[in-house]
């Protein structure tokens, strides 16, 4: 009895020990990886900093997990809605906090949830640009040889480049912006540069990316969406200009025109296009590089931000509505029947005055440019049949015009196979720097640093007369799809279109019933007076619908935005009667208010490190 | 049979020292306590001469002997048992049977690892009474809980197989608040236990503080729930079949709340329109109506149901001066290019979709066993239908208990295998617009249900909305199933190493695999149409198991009481999921719907899996001690490594004692005086969490081709790229509760009432939380660290008591009742205050700031209505951001909504946000109600939640009609209007339930006080009528009991919402499930049902 007892004792106490022993002594029981992630050494590579660089050029449109709109790689909620150009469109009640930034009420709503994607999104691209200055140093140093010198001084250049960029669009919405740099750790610095001393970063970081790049004209491995040194002195010349800094500016313009690689496209409809043969041309200072069919399943590659800007459900795109030229953008672009020249230039009094809705009539005498820019009714609508009423969500609302540059032509093949809303996704690149826009600041620099006139004159009458080129054909009726109607119906209005498939024509072209085209050059300016007016006037033709506008008016002065905008309303909200309840322009916003979020999330010890601007 | 006499002689020498006078006079008397309801031997019952101090406690086996005189009288009093008086009479064997008191349950509970006398807990455990939750038809027990146990709260919706939520003494943590269910020994931590067949189960305990809890250390600091399953009982056979069935009605109705006529919901637009100011009050004229909206209802002074919403351009013949078509060709209708849809007169939307639903419900088992054997087998099937169209959720599941003595050792298993099928309804993250429910708020009055051909119809009319029809959406999602199929359970084995020393080890296993696969329609008939078909496949696969060995010891004299537990245990967690899509199907039928090149569009083609894989090492130990069962003691220690720490912060150690003092035991308690049992207990302990994602202690790179690729050639092809997904923290550690907990048991008038009552106060320390990053570090998931702090204070008690009336009329009446109070003490030191997840469509309206609740509602403070123009105009807020008298407020108007200035600073801005309300009840309670009458019983159950409040933020769409949804019925009557304005009775109505109606108004939607509503109501939860069928009726059955019951019968609430019993939609962030961050936000839930039940009972 005893001894079995103990015997069993033992046995039991044994069996307990050991497996506890066996357990406790697989001591990597308890050592899991995490499942599913690369850690940081797997990109301690060549590969890896490219791969991080190439992350970096990503963030210049929304993606895939930072979402929304307010992120557009366009601007369009802050630089056209703003402004004189556009409307928020689509109905009242749709993405109310654009519509609240429309309506001045910046604080309001979901305004600053708006200004917050834009936030975040400006300053992941700065992280993900330090990230990679970061990562490119560790390699530099772990593993020498790993990438050579002149490809680290290049993706250097690159990262620094995208760095400024990043910080430059931060700093023309809110002025009083941090910089991070890759040292930096303390994410929660103070915005208390001064609005004068960003952009003298911005000017550094170009001015390192110019040297670290140096001076060849072809991106590195020929890939077109590159920045090269001359991307970068181009930039330096826009932030010059951002800095009233007109003299910098002039020099820096005039290098990039003299010995830079860029030129004008011979179409303007060759600048917005989604034909791949026609992308990265000469003109394209920086874009993004949207891409559809890419292999990624969702489309989230494609124009991203600007997927609302689209007619709606009576179009062949079926969605949203956004984005819609205002009334008064239309009427900037009559012209003169006599010189040719904008009837803002001619008859300021009274441009302005046309409530009636621009649609299809031989009578009206307008810049081609509008109908590269603007959809309207009876109107081709590039290669897509004609646009009507019932491509509009909703007109008593956000009017009856369309946007057009960001849609791609039904024939590029650009339109993605996958994705939510195919006929929304599209390649169509989004232009953040061109240099037509580069020319017309160029003039800009010269006439406000006491230069030639006369030169300046010929630089608006270089833009002036490539927008002569051509103008939208008939575009192609055949090959509509069932929704914009046969061909019958298409011939049927304009008879001249019956087989014409060409989208694009000379201006005079007999086929075009639609409107009357004209361009007319400008006498040389008499004086800077005369000169600036034709050069905002014809920034607002080129450039119109590309989310430029706003910043332009407040890059004119406090006094000329709040004359513009409150003219501009005045008048439109007899037009769209939703426009009575926006606030004028005042002082406060020359710049965005900080989104509160940030500002909370900024305290340190219960102090907010980072200041809301004035008035807000 | 030894070890019995052996405690008769302690006993008997042990009487003997005390015995005095008693033993010169008395014979010895003995016996055995049986418990009338079970036939169990009752361990540890008190048996007294009544008058004298002699006294004793019946041992194991239920036995006594005592020394009393011929003529004595002894009294038999036990915890949960009505104490009982028997004459002795001159016989010296004296077999009693205690007849249990009411609400009480077993005598032996299991407590983790081992079992203890319900008497001799001293810890805060709470026992369900399971009669009274198998008056409930959900499919989850744990739905069933609500109400039943002090201190627990729970909230699950009305759609079928809807996961439920459940909390435990508030809410201990920001994330994963989720407490541990222990199923037979094998650990699940999530509150979604569908698989588990109530009728199965044989009881559950509610650990409730740590000195309960900690013996589960790792993860029991939101409480442990101990669910064991029935087994079997040596004895005969029995068999046991309850079928029941009912239907299930919504409590509540949109329809009971919406318009439904078209015409009157004009009337609200027009209004909108006709008042829709910026500065003059003036009205305007009717015809500055927008023209799509004259081109639906015509000549606006004279509106009429269109006889078309939407006709395509391309069927339109002619239209009248209105814009409506006027005369279309209705042959051209082709689907999906070229629609056509009527206008209705009023679609009741509701109807549409809602309609009564079906529920069944079959269990069978079988029980038993032989000397060496028991066994316990069930089959269960349970069908439920949604209210909601096209849903449904089914279960079968079968279930094998045995356990097998071999001399010393006892072996056995415990295994459930089930299959669960759900499709169509609303699961908790079903939330917002994205549901039948939000679909059914956002459709006009106007669209029809379906277009002129059969087809589903919407608001593809400008001015229609962006929704989906709420039918179709259902109809279209019928195929998508959830599939699970599992085994959960355990095999052990135990053995007797010597004497009162056992040794028992279990391997414990849950495995699933769950299969899910959806489909995404076209809808051109939306304004915003979706073109492109797609479905989605989704597989997951879970294994986890676990091994635990335990020591225990026995030792027990008449005085002294010590068990010890010391024991081991490893645990692991894998799972595995694997999803993929492809859009574009060729053909949509359910047999087409693979991931398949061929089938729809390659290209579109996505698959992705991820996994996880976490570990747990465990050592732990305990032992309790009693004296006479009248002082208390026991320790607790647990120390649990987990993978998911570095190295260095791994283990957690988690100690817990308890104390308790059974004053009624004590010489000076009066005897047979009102209170049978008065027992005080005092605990303090530790628990720890840690949940998180594994992984999170080294910095996380991945990349995603929407995300981090891009296209650098400008040719269309897309070059990989990588960026930071999460930044690392390898000083992540356990995060730790302290709980204290003081109780007060009493027993009182022979058992008939008892009463017990907790008072606790739990601090959460080392929160496990990731802080928000400013955005400016980018868009990496920010470090999951131990930062904050967190309290818990509150009572929770039940009072129970049970008379008779004449014989055989039995009466019970029980209350419980909770109260706890959350408090966030810290979150990082740094931020005072985070948002919780975004979740509306108006922004953000949870804050969780210290000093405050969690998830507490964060927004503008209203005030009233700007009264007239005068007022308004004066507040309004011009260009330079100033008005004519503080405070400026934007968009001023009257009949628009004021706002409280509540910094000062003159202005309403976002600073003015403030704690408007929070989702937590100041006190839940249920009340149990029984009566029993020969063979008629009636019982009900009312649960009432008081002073908390939802933030109901459909009031964006049904009030201020975002998005041009529908509206409440009184919207046209209950306004503020001006005297001008049409229709307006009560010009300048301070008290208007509704603001001015505006189509432009766009500040007195945003987030405010407005939104907060009370949440408090009172429901009829169970009334059931049952019959004890007469043998003789129905002979071949020995027993038979139907009854009919009814659920939710009524509720009475102030709420105006669908149903102030709300959810907790789920809400994921990267460090886990923060739904607790999300709770009391009406979007869209699936109403409780009202079900009446019909079932029957037997056992043969």
């Amino acid at each position: 009895m005893k001894t079995s007892l103990r015997s069993r004792l033992v046995l039991g106490t044994a069996c307990f020990a050991l497996l506890g022993v066996i357990t406790y002594a697989c001591k990597n029981f308890l050592d899991t990886p995490a499942q599913g992630t690369l850690d940081q050494n797997a990109l301690l590579t060549h590969a890896g900093v490219e791969g991080s660089l190439i992350a970096t050029y990503r963030m210049l449109d929304c993606s895939e997990d930072v979402g929304s709109w307010g992120c557009a790689a366009s601007n369009w909620p802050f630089g056209d809605i703003t402004s004189d150009d556009a409307y928020k469109g689509s109905e009242a009640t749709d993405q109310p906090g654009a519509t609240q930034i429309e309506l001045y009420n910046w604080t309001t709503g979901q305004a600053p949830d708006y200004l917050d994607q834009k936030w975040s999104t400006v300053y992941e691209g700065v992280v993900r640009a330090n990230s990679t200055l970061r990562l490119l140093e560790q390699v530099r140093t772990a593993k020498p040889g790993e990438i050579s010198d002149a490809v680290a001084k290049a993706i250097a250049g690159e990262a620094l480049f995208l760095r400024a960029h990043y910080h430059f669009e931060a700093w023309r919405m809110w002025g009083n912006v941090p910089y991070y740099y890759e040292t930096d750790t303390d994410f929660r610095k103070p915005n208390d540069l001064g609005v004068d001393s960003v952009p003298k970063l911005i000017l550094k970081d170009l001015d390192s990316a110019i040297v670290l790049l140096g001076p060849s004209k072809t991106p590195r491995n020929g890939e077109a969406g590159r920045a090269t040194s001359w991307t970068a002195k181009a930039y330096r010349g826009r932030v010059q200009i951002y800095t009233k800094d007109f003299a910098g500016a002039l020099a820096t313009f005039n290098d990039v025109t003299a010995n830079g690689p860029y030129a004008l496209e011979t179409s303007f409809d060759h600048v917005w296009t989604g034909f791949q043969a026609l992308k990265n041309g000469k003109e394209t200072i920086f874009a993004f590089e949207a891409s559809s069919n890419d292999g990624e399943p969702s489309g989230w590659n494609a124009n991203w931000g600007e997927r609302l800007n689209f007619p709606h459900s009576g179009s062949p795109f079926g969605c949203c509505g956004f984005h819609q030229p205002s009334q008064n953008l239309l009427n900037f672009y009559a012209v003169d029947g006599v010189t040719g020249l904008p009837k803002a230039i001619v008859s300021p009094g009274t441009w302005n005055t046309r409530n009636a809705t621009w649609i299809a009539s031989v009578a009206d005498t307008v810049d081609p440019r509008l109908d590269w820019t603007v959809g309207r009714d009876s109107v081709p609508y590039k290669d897509w049949g004609f646009h009507t009423p019932e491509w509009i969500r909703a007109s008593g609302y956000g009017g009856p015009y369309s946007p057009k540059k960001n849609v791609h032509e039904q024939a590029s093949g650009s339109q993605s196979t996958v994705g939510w809303q195919v006929q929304q996704l599209n390649s169509v690149h989004i232009h953040l720097y061109r240099y037509a826009d580069l020319l017309l600041m160029q003039a800009e620099a010269l006439v406000k640093s006491g230069g030639s006139l006369v030169t300046a004159t010929t630089l608006v009458n270089q833009i002036r007369t490539r927008a002569a080129q051509t103008a939208q054909g008939c575009g192609g009726a055949v090959s509509a799809s069932p929704k914009t109607k046969a061909e019958s119906i298409f011939v049927a209005k304009y008879p001249l279109c019956a087989g014409d498939t060409r989208m694009v024509v000379p201006i005079n072209d007999s086929t075009i019933r639609w409107a009357t085209y004209k361009v007319g050059l400008y006498p040389t300016f008499p004086d800077t007076a005369t000169a600036m007016t034709a050069i905002r006037a014809e920034r607002r033709l080129e450039l119109g619908m590309e989310g430029q506008r706003f910043f332009d008016l407040r890059r004119y002065g406090q006094a000329y935005a709040t004359q513009t905008i409150n003219d501009y309303l005045t008048v439109e909200k007899t037009r769209r009667t939703y426009k009575q309840a926006q606030l004028p322009f005042a002082v406060r916003n020359m710049y965005f208010p900080i989104p509160p979020i940030e500002i909370d999330l900024s305290k340190i010890g219960g102090v907010d490190k980072l200041v809301q601007n004035n008035g807000w | 049979m030894q070890k019995v006499y052996r405690a008769v002689g302690i006993t008997f020498l042990f009487l003997l020292t005390l015995g005095g006078t008693a033993l010169a006079q008395g014979t010895q008397v003995s016996g055995t306590v049986t418990s009338a309801t079970t036939g169990e031997k009752l361990w540890g019952v008190t048996v007294r001469v009544k008058g004298t101090q002699t006294q004793t406690v019946t041992d194991q086996q239920g036995r006594y002997a005592l020394v009393a005189p011929a003529d004595a009288v002894l009294t038999f009093a036990e915890i949960g048992y009505r104490g009982k008086e028997q004459p002795v009479n001159s016989q010296t064997t004296l077999d009693v049977a205690l007849e249990q008191a009411p609400t009480m349950l077993s005598e032996v509970v299991v407590t983790g690892y081992t079992s203890q006398r319900r008497g001799d807990i001293t810890s805060a455990i709470s026992s369900v009474d399971l009669s009274s939750t198998d008056k409930q038809t959900s499919a989850s027990v744990l739905q069933r809980l609500d109400g039943r146990v002090p201190g627990v709260t729970v909230n699950s919706s009305g759609s079928p197989g809807s996961r439920t939520t459940v909390r435990i003494r508030g809410v201990s943590s920001f994330h994963d608040n989720d407490p541990l269910y222990i199923i037979d020994g094998t650990p699940v931590q999530e509150s979604y236990l569908n698989f588990l067949n109530p009728a199965d189960i044989g009881e559950i305990q509610v650990l409730k503080d740590a000195s309960s809890a900690s013996i589960y250390g790792s993860r029991a600091s939101n409480g442990v729930i101990i669910i064991e399953t029935k087994k079997g009982r040596p004895g005969g056979r029995q068999a046991r079949l309850e079928v029941r069935t009912g239907v299930a009605t919504p409590t509540r109705g949109l329809d009971d709340m919406l318009m439904s006529n078209t015409l009157e919901y004009f009337d609200v637009i027009k209004r909108s329109y006709v008042n829709a100011h910026s500065g003059d009050p003036t009205p305007w004229p009717l015809d500055s109506m927008p023209k799509e909206i004259k081109a639906i209802y015509g000549d606006p002074a004279n509106p009429e149901v269109p006889r078309w919403t939407y006709v395509d351009p391309g069927a339109i013949v002619s239209k009248d001066i209105w814009g409506r078509p006027d005369s279309i060709n209705t042959a051209a209708y082709s689907y999906p290019n070229l629609l056509i849809m009527p206008g209705s007169a009023g679609t009741n939307w509701w109807k549409a979709v809602f309609s009564p639903a079906q529920f069944s419900d079959a269990n069978l088992g079988l029980s038993g066993g032989g000397a060496d054997n028991s066994y316990n087998v069930s089959f269960n099937y349970l069908k439920q239908d949604g209210t909601g169209a096209y849903s449904q959720f089914q279960r079968g599941t079968l279930r094998v208990n045995t356990a097998f003595n071999v001399g010393r050792l006892t072996i056995g298993e415990n295994m459930a295998i089930g299959r669960e099928q759900g499709y169509g309804g609303i699961d908790d993250g079903g939330i917002g617009e994205d549901n039948i429910i939000g679909k059914n708020i956002l459709m006009q009055p106007v669209v029809p249900v379906r277009d002129i051909a059969g087809n589903f119809a919407s608001g593809k009319f400008s001015g229609g909305g962006n929704n989906t029809n709420p039918l179709k959406y259902a109809f279209s999602h019928r195929f998508d199933k959830t599939l699970t199929d599992r085994g959960i359970g355990n095999a052990f084995a135990g053995i007797d190493l010597v004497r009162n020393l056992a040794f028992k080890t279990r391997f414990s296993f849950n495995v699933f695999q769950q299969g899910q696969n959806g489909f995404t329609p076209i809808t051109p008939e939306n304004s915003e149409p979706n073109t492109v078909n797609g479905i989605f496949d989704n597989e997951r696969r879970g294994t986890d198991w676990t091994i635990s060995n335990t020591l225990n010891y026995n030792w027990t004299t008449a005085s002294h009481n010590l068990t010890a537990l010391l024991g081991q245990e490893a645990h692991s967690e894998t799972q595995r999921f694997i999803t993929g899509s492809i859009a574009a199907l060729l053909n949509d039928d359910p047999s087409s719907r693979y991931i398949q090149d061929a089938l729809g569009s390659a290209a579109s083609k996505n698959v992705s899996s991820t996994g996880s894989l976490d570990r747990l090492l465990s050592f732990f130990g305990k032992a309790d001690y009693n004296y006479a069962q009248r002082y208390y003691a026991s320790a607790t220690l647990r120390r649990d490594g987990s993978s998911k720490f570095a190295p260095s912060h791994r283990w957690g150690t988690f100690p817990a004692f308890n104390v308790g003092w059974r004053a009624s035991r004590e010489s000076f308690f009066p005897q047979n005086g009102f209170f049978s049992n008065v027992m005080v207990r005092f605990g303090w302990g530790e628990t720890g969490n840690q949940q998180i994602p594994g992984g999170r202690i080294v910095a996380q790179f991945g990349g995603d081709r929407g995300d981090t690729f891009y296209d650098i050639s400008g040719t269309g092809t897309i070059q990989p790229g990588f960026r930071q997904v999460a930044l690392g923290n390898p000083n992540v550690k356990w995060e730790t509760n302290k709980s204290t907990n003081v109780g007060l048991d009493l027993e009182f008038l022979q058992g008939r009432g008892n009463f017990t009552v907790d008072v606790y106060n739990r601090r959460t320390e080392g929160l496990l939380y990731d802080p928000r990053l400013p955005s400016t570090a980018g868009a990496a998931n920010p470090a999951i660290g131990n930062f904050g702090t967190m309290s818990n204070k509150g009572f929770d008690f039940a009072l129970a008591y049970s008379g008779t009336i004449s014989g055989n009329k039995v009466w019970s009446v029980a209350f419980n009742g909770s109260h706890y109070k959350n408090k966030i003490l810290r979150i990082d030191g740094v931020t005072q205050a985070f948002f919780g997840p975004v979740g509306t469509r108006i922004g953000v309206a949870v804050i969780n700031q210290v000093g405050q609740p969690i998830g507490a509602f964060y927004g503008l403070q209203a005030n009233g209505y700007f009264p007239d123009s005068v007022d308004a105009l004066a507040h309004r807020t011009n260009a330079l951001g100033t008005c004519d008298t503080a405070p400026c407020q934007d968009a001023a108007l009257p009949g628009r909504i004021r706002f409280v200035d509540v910094n000062k600073d003159g202005v309403i801005t976002a600073a003015d946000k403030t704690i408007i309300g929070s989702p937590h009840p100041d006190f839940t309670g249920g009340l149990d109600l029984g009566f029993r009458m020969g063979a008629w019983d009636f019982s009900a159950t009312i649960f009432g939640s008081f002073g908390g409040q939802i933030f109901d933020a459909q009031k964006d769409f049904y009030v201020f009609r975002d998005f041009s949804t529908n509206v409440v019925k009184d919207r046209l009557t209950d306004s503020f209007c001006l005297p001008a304005d049409e229709g307006c009775t009560h010009p300048y109505d301070k008290n208007a339930k509704y603001p001015r109606l505006d189509q432009f108004d766009a500040s007195s939607p945003v987030i405010s006080s407005y939104y907060v509503e009370s949440a408090t109501y009172v429901r009829l939860r169970t009334l059931q009528v049952g019959w004890q069928v007469p043998a003789s009726l129905i002979r071949w059955l020995p027993s038979a009991r139907i009854y009919l019951q009814a659920e939710n019968l009524f509720t009475i609430t102030g709420y105006e919402g669908l149903d102030p019993a709300l959810p907790a939609a789920a809400a994921t962030g990267a460090s886990g499930d923060i739904r607790d961050q999300a709770r009391g936000i009406d979007q869209g839930i699936y109403p409780s049902n009202r079900t009446i039940t019909v079932g029957i009972s037997t056992t043969f």
